[in-house]
């Protein structure tokens, strides 16, 4: 299976001369590419890294973890990205290890890039790697490349990350040579020369292609541009061919654009006047899809959402909402929605609806492990999120045992429901308590005579925070079969109801 | 014996293609009427009582205990009480076994409408694994999408109503009736999908209470 390079050569018998760079095809306006990597960022990224213990970060793929990342002394020990964790734990036995964040890599160069934009107006996020900026119109307000870089170099040392910088006339090229350390092209004429000399491994082609290169023969991007072009395509694929063109510059090299994420809003006007739930709903509907397909197209997701009802002769409906998690799922926007349009009268028929986000957020992808509890606890979540719109937060909630004497402090809400367990609090008591108690003891006049009483337990407490009791508590039973618990305050001897044995 | 009889009678039934999910009540005499021996999951139960306190909560402890204890292999569902009438008392519930980490209490607001919806959201929701509910008004038309709701997600629902409920008609696959005498807790059976009426006396839950009694605990 393994191929040298006479084979290859052997299946094109007329190989194609390597196309000459002053052949590149004409563009509008040049345009001058710096990319600013950012090697380390996945280490970084994460606060707690930033140890002066050899640290890696890693990341699992197919059910092993990579060592994607490693500081100064996990290099000194010998690790480097691409080690199996299993290989960095025995090359560093005090070795700490973190799993990928990869939308604390996001924010990071999200943040980076909002500050570029006053550099450009050409910002394009690179993956989890860097930012690749247009800076060809802005020689002219800097002064010059070096003065742009420099004000790239302050800000990138003033958030404490790794930095290489790459300057090419394609966007593609700028990466490699970041990478590689290359030095930088200016003009387009100097991009073969200056890309011939990198190693293969700042493509970041797959492993199993540059093996395959590497058998061929081939160790740096000059010799991919020297081989026969067809034969390149069929042998390693047409994919590498073509960013291959788009490094040398012999291909539109295009990226798109960083936009900052900021809220969004749309309207939709009636024909007239209306009142007509319907058709309201029917409208938001239409608005959603507009702000879902936005979400989508920006990996993005909200966490709050505004609709008013604009009016002939008043100022607008507002109603707003907030949810408990951010979203980018329309079903459960328009769910929210609509519960809540169900039950609101609008104090007059409306022109025009509007829809507005808050600040949109990125997307983060959940991680896949605990995948099992995951849909569970998003069911749960959007329940409590629906209930809790339209009754309130305090009147959902989870119960939690507290060691306390006082029985109507024996017990407390929980409100955080999704967060951590309540702690496990209150022994359960040897003498049983009812299950159902009334909130506040309600006072009765008795005829202890006529209840059966069994008792009493005293229960007398609380004298450190001036709430003290002092109460005979007894089970009753009275006619209707119910059995009660009640009690007798010692200092006042009225008798209070404080529960059922449900 | 009987208990083979009762389970070819559930065989028999019209839902015979579905094998009939139960949680066992924890009442030998009361599973023992219940087709398949237990309250049947994935169904609407109604149980009618005239007054709180007569056992009610206690009835259902031995099955609220078991749904709520953690198992491995699935995800822990949570158990929602709706519109209880008075405060589920968070120690008594542990003192019965119930692991009260997956409860849920729900207070809608006032109405039978936004109760019935809340009841219904929960349901659908596919969260719980129980439902506790006390509703008065209910028409035959939001009991059967409960019915259909809880067949659909293996919901256990229960739905606490007043007696003067028990004339209306009602699509639930169990209906019963709870009322005490001196010496026991007494179930009547009104209506049992796969099984057939009839009345059946709990000692244990009298019993159950009996420990709260001064006698229990020695003077």
């Amino acid at each position: 299976m393994r191929r040298g390079p006479q084979s290859l050569h052997l299946n094109v018998p007329m190989p194609l001369e390597a196309p000459r760079i002053d052949r590149a095809p004409v563009r509008s306006r040049p345009q001058l590419w710096l990319a600013v990597c950012l090697p380390s960022l996945a280490l970084e990224c994460l606060s707690a890294a930033r140890v002066l213990e050899p640290t890696v970060v890693v990341e699992a793929e197919q059910g092993q973890s990579y060592v994607v990342a490693a500081n100064r002394e996990a290099a000194n020990a010998g690790i480097s990205p691409g080690n199996k964790l299993g290989t960095a734990t025995t090359l560093a036995a005090s070795l700490q290890v973190f799993e990928r964040a990869p939308h604390l890599e996001r924010a990071s160069l999200e943040s980076l890039a909002r500050w570029a934009e006053r550099l450009t107006s050409l910002v394009s996020i690179e993956s989890s790697e860097g930012l690749l900026l247009e800076v060809a119109g802005s020689l002219k307000l800097f002064g010059s490349l070096e003065a742009i870089k420099v004000k790239v170099r302050d800000e990138v040392a003033k958030r404490a990350f790794d930095l290489r910088l790459g300057v090419a006339p394609t966007a593609t090229a700028a990466l490699w040579l970041a990478r590689g350390a290359g030095a930088d092209a200016l003009q387009a004429h100097e991009l073969a020369s200056r890309l011939g000399r990198l190693p293969l491994k700042v493509t970041h082609w797959p492993p199993a292609v540059q093996a395959l290169l590497e058998d061929l023969g081939l160790k740096t991007v000059g010799d991919c541009a020297r081989l026969p072009r067809d034969g390149f395509a069929r042998r390693v694929g047409n994919a590498y061919l073509t960013e291959l063109d788009r490094a040398l510059g012999r291909r539109v090299d295009l990226r798109t654009e960083y936009r900052a994420l900021s809220s969004w809003s749309s309207r939709i006007e009636l024909d007239g006047e209306s009142a007509d739930n319907a058709l309201f709903m029917e409208i938001i509907e239409q608005l959603l899809d507009e702000l879902a397909e936005e979400l989508r197209k920006r990996q993005a997701q909200i966490d709050r959402l505004a609709i008013s009802f604009e009016h002939l002769h008043r100022p607008p409906t507002i109603e707003s909402f907030a949810l408990l998690e951010p979203t980018h799922e329309r079903e459960r926007l328009l769910a929210l929605v609509g519960d809540r349009l169900e039950r609101s009268l609008l104090p007059a028929p409306a022109v025009a609806l509007q829809l507005r986000s808050a600040a949109l957020k990125p997307l983060v992808q959940r991680e896949s492990d605990l995948f099992e509890a995951k849909p569970l606890e998003e069911l749960v979540r959007v329940l409590l999120e629906r209930l809790r719109e339209r009754f309130g937060t305090e009147a959902v909630y989870g119960l939690r045992a507290v060691a306390e004497h006082r029985p109507e402090r024996a017990w407390a809400k929980n409100i955080g429901i999704m967060g951590r367990r309540a702690r496990d609090e209150g022994v359960p008591r040897s003498q049983a308590r009812p299950l159902w108690l009334l909130a506040k003891p309600v006072s009765f006049a008795a005829e202890p005579a006529s209840l059966d009483l069994s008792g009493p337990e005293r229960i007398e407490s609380g004298w450190w925070d001036e709430r003290d009791v002092g109460r005979d508590y007894y089970t009753a039973k009275n006619a209707q079969g119910q059995r009660l618990w009640v009690f007798r305050d010692r200092r006042t001897h009225d008798w209070f109801l404080h529960g059922f044995f449900g | 014996m009987e208990r083979d009889d009762w389970q070819t009678r559930v065989w028999r039934g019209k839902a015979a293609a579905i094998a009939r999910a139960v949680i066992p009540t924890g009442f030998d005499e009361l599973d023992r009427h219940l087709p398949g021996g237990g309250w049947p999951i994935g169904a609407v139960t109604e149980i009618f009582i005239d007054d709180y306190g007569v056992g009610e909560l206690a009835l259902l402890m031995p099955a609220l205990t078991a749904l709520t204890k953690a198992d491995p292999a699935k995800p822990q569902k949570w158990v929602a009480w709706i519109a209880p009438p008075f405060v589920p008392y968070a120690p008594a519930l542990r003192q019965h076994g119930v692991d009260i980490d997956r409860l849920l209490m729900i207070h809608p607001t006032v109405g039978h409408k936004s109760r019935l919806w809340a009841i219904e959201q929960v349901v659908r929701s596919g969260s719980s694994a129980g439902v506790l509910a006390w509703v008065a008004a209910a028409d035959d038309v939001v009991l059967r999408r409960l019915q259909l709701a809880a067949e659909d997600q293996a919901c256990w629902t229960l739905l606490f109503r007043p007696a003067s409920a028990r004339q209306q008609r009602s699509p639930a696959a169990l209906r019963i009736r709870l009322s005490r005498s001196e010496t026991a807790a007494r179930v009547e059976i009104i209506k049992c999908r796969g099984g057939r009426p009839g009345v059946v006396d709990i000692a244990g839950l009298a019993l159950g209470e009996g420990e709260c009694s001064l006698e229990a605990h020695g003077r």
